[in-house]
């Protein structure tokens, strides 16, 4: 009897091992438009309804916890803000830090009203889930294919970019932001203009690394990240040039590149309303709207029902 | 305690599965501590195997796995597969050693967590992450594990309370009141 219980004991945890094999090797080796991304889609827009309205009834919980840690980390940073305000405080009294922080803020400002966001048709929405994974940095969102939303549309919050579609439901899509492992942003130097990839730091949520970044590149902490826009040999960038990425917060010399660290703008812990650029200039859902559209009638239509643009975008990989 | 669990063990899981994976989504998620999310989840599949023996536990391991994978469109069987283990490890100590100790769930929930997120480290990097890993990394997992050890017991408590009622008499359970009543345990008699 006892023979019997832990031979089928083994035998469900062998079943139950392999079927997450051929689930993991399955789901790995097929592209984005695959039957198990079809079902976890499809799931997604069953339990996205529920998740919205669990969401909007826990919200008083949530902020109640949010509340508590938000005073303690408040009350943690009290002592280290007022220091770096003294500091401030200092260095604005000379003339050269003065210009040069003038400087730097007239030139943040006209590239904040150049950016024309209204121009690139942005769906606002909610967050409703967030992964606890320190691997699968994502949010999900109350906003879906029926609003718009396809993949690789750029996501944006008050502060900047927080990252990308990455999968589609008609009421809910899923957002990897730029500290995920999978996105990686085309980007330069605000002050400078020196073009680089940004890369999120596996292990430290809060920083970037700019990767690729000759050793003559004049950078220094404190300079502004901004998405470049700029066509790669992989295909045109998915985001449109000038949105802030982040802030340079260190500089390593490691010839024959450097190695620069950036905190990113956007607090990505504690986001609940972002914007979707769903017709952001130079992104590939818009440039194949654009090729689209650029046809004639017949063929335009042909182009439209043959080819999902969502393909076209994941296609384009990361920056 | 029948490691073969009834129609009502599994209805009280897959409700338990349910609702700690929209918790978790929904609330705890977007709590940050020390800049890490307790994760409540793997806790819920060691404390089902501690209750109820090694084959529920990977049974609920893999299904909650497959929830948190299907939820968080992440890469499916992944967590299933780590799950399953997590599962299946808690019930055998329960079959095993039938440990009693009151800290059992404590040390249990950390081996849990550990074992969650060093499983999910070591499958993301053997699956290949093309991005600089940083010893931060460390200090995350340290500190994760840190904080699902903190709330190991109340979850426990909830989940041995919430499971309790559907489960048969345990049969070693019962004989060890027997020997301590025949031990020099107070008779009911003796309290008239």
């Amino acid at each position: 009897m006892h023979d019997k219980t832990a031979r089928r004991r083994r035998a469900v945890l062998v079943v139950l091992v392999a079927l997450s094999l051929i689930l993991l090797t399955a789901y790995f080796g097929e592209s984005p438009n695959g039957r198990l991304h079809d079902v976890q889609r499809g799931f997604l827009t069953v339990v996205s309804p529920i998740q919205e309205g669990a969401n909007a009834a826990l919200k008083p919980v949530r902020n109640l916890f949010g509340w508590f840690g938000n005073a303690l980390h408040a009350k943690t940073q009290l002592a280290e803000v007022r220091k770096q305000n003294n500091q401030l405080r200092a260095e604005l009294l000379t003339r050269t830090e003065d210009e040069r922080g003038y400087k730097q803020l007239l030139r943040l400002y006209k590239l904040d009203g150049g950016l024309h966001l209204s121009d690139y048709s942005p769906v606002t929405a909610g967050v409703i889930a967030q992964s606890p994974n320190l691997w699968y940095l994502t949010v999900n969102i109350d906003k879906g294919s029926s609003a718009g939303v396809r993949v690789n549309d750029p996501v944006i919050d008050g502060e900047g970019l927080i990252g990308k579609v990455t999968t589609t439901a008609p009421d809910a899509a899923q957002v990897s932001l730029i500290t995920d492992s999978a996105v990686a942003v085309a980007a330069m130097i605000n002050e400078t203009g020196a073009p680089g990839m940004v890369y999120p730091k596996v292990g430290e949520p809060n920083t970037l690394v700019i990767r690729y970044l000759p050793a003559n590149t004049p950078v220094s902490v404190g300079n502004y990240v901004v998405t470049s826009g700029t066509i790669s040999s992989r295909g045109p960038s998915l985001f449109p040039r000038g949105l802030p990425i982040g802030q340079v917060s260190s500089v390593g010399e490691e010839a024959p590149y450097k190695s620069v660290e950036i905190h990113p703008q956007a607090d990505l812990r504690g986001l609940e309303t972002v914007q979707v650029l769903t017709a952001a200039p130079g992104s590939a859902p818009a440039q194949a709207s654009s090729v689209s559209a650029a046809l004639p009638p017949e063929q335009s239509s042909e182009a439209a029902g043959g080819t999902d643009t969502s393909q076209l975008a994941s296609a384009g990989g990361g920056g | 305690m029948s490691s073969q669990p009834n129609g009502a063990v599994a209805a009280r899981v897959a409700a338990l599965a349910v609702v700690v994976v929209f918790l978790q989504t929904g609330i705890v998620s977007e709590v940050p501590i020390f800049g890490v999310a307790i994760d409540l989840t793997p806790l819920v599949v060691a404390f089902v195997g501690l209750q109820c023996g090694s084959l529920a536990g990977a049974v609920a391991g893999f299904g909650i796995g497959l929830l948190v994978d299907l939820t968080l469109v992440q890469t499916l069987g992944l967590t299933s597969l780590i799950f399953t283990m997590i599962g299946y490890g808690a019930g055998r100590l329960r079959e095993l050693r039938d440990p009693r100790a009151a800290l059992t769930p404590l040390l249990v929930g950390a081996a849990a967590a550990a074992t969650s997120m060093i499983g999910y480290s070591v499958m993301e990097i053997a699956l290949g992450v093309d991005a600089p890993v940083s010893l931060e990394l460390l200090r995350q997992i340290v500190v994760g594990v840190a904080l699902d050890t903190v709330v190991a017991l109340p979850v426990w408590a909830l989940v041995h309370r919430w499971l309790a009622p559907s489960l048969p008499d345990d049969p070693r359970q019962r004989r060890r009141s027997r020997r301590a009543y025949t031990t020099g345990g107070l008779s009911p008699l003796s309290k008239a």
